[in-house]
Parts: structure tokens; sequence; C-alpha cells
């Protein structure tokens, strides 16, 4: 946790430690709602409701977790209320519900200006919902396994074992006739 | 895309190969898996595969950034509901000074309920020694309070003047006031 916050948390201030922890989170809280929303603007609209819920609920930060994991899982639980407010069916229970979180989020990702970006990204699609949210939000993290374990709340081995399971799904899906398995 | 392979890798490579182009492997054991895919035709078109879906994806995915104004809306938002806090905290403040009201009211119900029997029992009592001294031979009605139990029949009649008096104190005023308080 950036040191600021921390002596400001720790001294009572808690307007003071917002006014920081928005230009230290804002980015990341945005790409990991923009990782499960998978629309720029209702992922803008969820890292706008988890910034107020911060702000309500910061003077009761406790310093048991960590901020980061802490705002990250107001963002993920901000972004699910999203979706299940989409789509009722969405379950907290169960975020691999592909079919729901599809139809909760079928919006249009990409330009169909060009068709093989175009089915690389249907491709990611198609994936299950917790591989495609930690690829997409792998790429936006600039490769980072740390920063996708963080923010998914997941230790880095499963993030690992679940990027590595996408793109090898990827890679058959590119290519079904020619893969096999080692 | 231009992802192809002609096979999976060999299973004991599928992970090294991973880890080799992200940089993730020590170098004797970067050098160890070099070896092998170089000598190895279908781990080599494997990395290749990889190395492709790796690129594309980084190319492919939507990389979203928030508005400029994202902080700034976020800032407004969290005036408005500082603005709206504080008609809140001034409805509290009314509400209290309300219910202190009601508590003086209820207070002042009381004593005044108590100062009003003792006046009327000393009303009373004055009364009947003025009628006693005025006319000691009155009728029979009277005639208890010249006999030797006249204290005891004074303060028997005065203890009922006062209980009725806060009975009817009660009826008038601070019942009301009990049930507004709380």
């Amino acid at each position: 946790m950036d040191g600021g916050i921390e002596q400001h948390l720790a001294s009572g201030q808690h307007a003071r430690a917002f006014d920081l922890v928005v230009p230290a989170y804002q980015d990341r809280v945005f790409r990991l709602a923009y990782s499960i929303l998978k629309d720029r603007a209702a992922a803008e609209d969820a890292a706008q409701e988890t910034f107020v819920r911060v702000w309500k609920a910061l003077p009761g930060f406790d310093g048991r977790a960590a901020l980061g994991t802490w705002i990250y899982a107001i963002t993920r639980n901000t972004c699910l209320m999203e979706l299940r407010r989409r789509r009722p069916t969405v379950s907290f229970d169960d975020p691999d519900s592909d079919e729901a979180y599809r139809a909760a989020t079928s919006i249009a990702t990409a330009p169909a200006d060009d068709p093989e970006r175009e089915n690389l990204l249907r491709m990611v699609d198609a994936l299950p919902h917790t591989q495609q949210q930690a690829v997409r939000l792998f790429y936006l993290e600039d490769r980072s396994y740390e920063a996708v374990a963080e923010q998914l709340g997941m230790p880095l081995g499963t993030v690992k074992n679940l990027l590595h399971r996408a793109r090898k799904r990827l890679m058959e899906l590119a290519r079904p006739s020619e893969v096999k398995a080692a | 895309m231009n992802t192809s392979m002609h096979a999976g890798p060999c299973a004991d490579y599928e992970h090294e190969i991973v880890e080799l182009a992200e940089g993730a492997l020590a170098p004797e054991k970067a050098r160890a898996v070099r070896l092998h895919v170089a000598s190895c035709a279908r781990c080599r078109a494997w990395q290749s595969a990889f190395a492709d879906l790796d690129a594309e994806l980084g190319q492919a995915l939507p990389r979203p950034a928030l508005s400029a104004d994202f902080a700034a809306r976020l800032q407004s938002r969290l005036a408005a509901m500082t603005r709206s806090n504080g008609r809140a905290d001034l409805r509290t403040s009314a509400d209290d000074e309300y219910r202190q009201t009601l508590e003086t009211l209820r207070r002042g119900t009381w004593f005044r309920a108590i100062v009003g029997a003792i006046t009327v029992v000393g009303i009373c009592t004055a009364g009947l020694l003025l009628v006693r001294g005025v006319a000691p031979e009155a009728g029979p009605l009277l005639a208890v309070f010249a006999g030797p139990e006249r204290d005891v029949a004074l303060v028997t009649l005065g203890a009922i003047v006062a209980l009725g008096t806060l009975a009817w104190s009660a009826t008038r005023g601070f019942l009301p006031a009990l049930r507004l308080g709380a």
C-alpha cells in the first residue's frame, strides 16, 4: 500500500487518504471492471460506484487485508451486482455459469474491421468466464500474473493455470485439427 | 490468426515453453528448455504458435482508458452526496431538538402535577381547619374532624385529594407527553 495512504488512514484522515486512493487505483479498478463487464462505459460506471463505496467504507477499513485487496473485492462485487442487474440468473456462487455470463455481457467488444481480430475476440468470448476474465486482465495489465492474481483475488498458481488453459484452448480453437494433447 | 502447430508439445515442456517465452525461467532451466526445443519439432511448433497467439492477443484485445474527467465526475458525485448528508444531519439535529423539548415538557408536567397536588392538599387542609375553627359544632359531616381521630381523617382526606389531583393531571397532561416522548 502507498505509504502516504497508510499514514493518513492510521491518523484517521480518511478524506486525505481517499484523495490519494483514487489516482493510485482508478486505472486498475477500471481495467478490472472492464475485464468483468467487457464494456467501457459500464466499466467506468462500475469504477465510479466502486470509489463511492470505498469513500463510504474507508473510515471502517481496519487494515486486516491490504488496501488493494479490499478495493478490488469491492470492485468485483460491484461488477457482479451490475451483471446480476442486467441478468438476474448470473450467480455469485457459480462464476463459471458461462451461458448466463455471456447473456449478461453480450455487448460488442470490437469493431468488425479486422476479421482475424474479430475471430480471435470471439474465441476469447467462448472461453469459460473466469478464463476470459484472466486473459483480458493479463493483457490489460501488461502480462503481469501478479497484478491479475491480486485483482481477481486468486493465488498466483491458480492464475497461471487459468491462463495456460485459456491460451491452450485458444490454440485448439484456432487449429482444432492440428492440436493434440501432449 | 497465424497460429499453427502440428501437435501438442511434449508434456514435460508445455509449461516451461510458456515460462521461457515470458522470461520466467532460471538461466540453467532456460538453457535446457532451449536445447530441447531446438531438437523437438513439436515443441518448436508449439512455441511458435504460442508466441503468435500471445502477440495477437496483445494486439487484438481492447485496451480502453478511463475518461479524462473520471476523477472530476467522481468528486462532483461525492460533493453532492456530502451536501445531501449535510441536509440529513440538519434533519437529525431538528429531531434531537424536538425530542429534548418533549423531555423538558414531560419533566415540567410532572413538576406541575406534584406542585398542584401539594397546593390542593394545602388548600383543602387549610379550608377544613378553617371550617373546624369557625363552626366547631357544625353538623354530623364535620363531627369527625372535631373528634380524637381528626388528624387521621385530615391526612386521609388530603391523600384522597392528592391522588385525585394526580389522576386528573395524568388524564390532562403528562400521559400524552409520555407518549410523545417515547
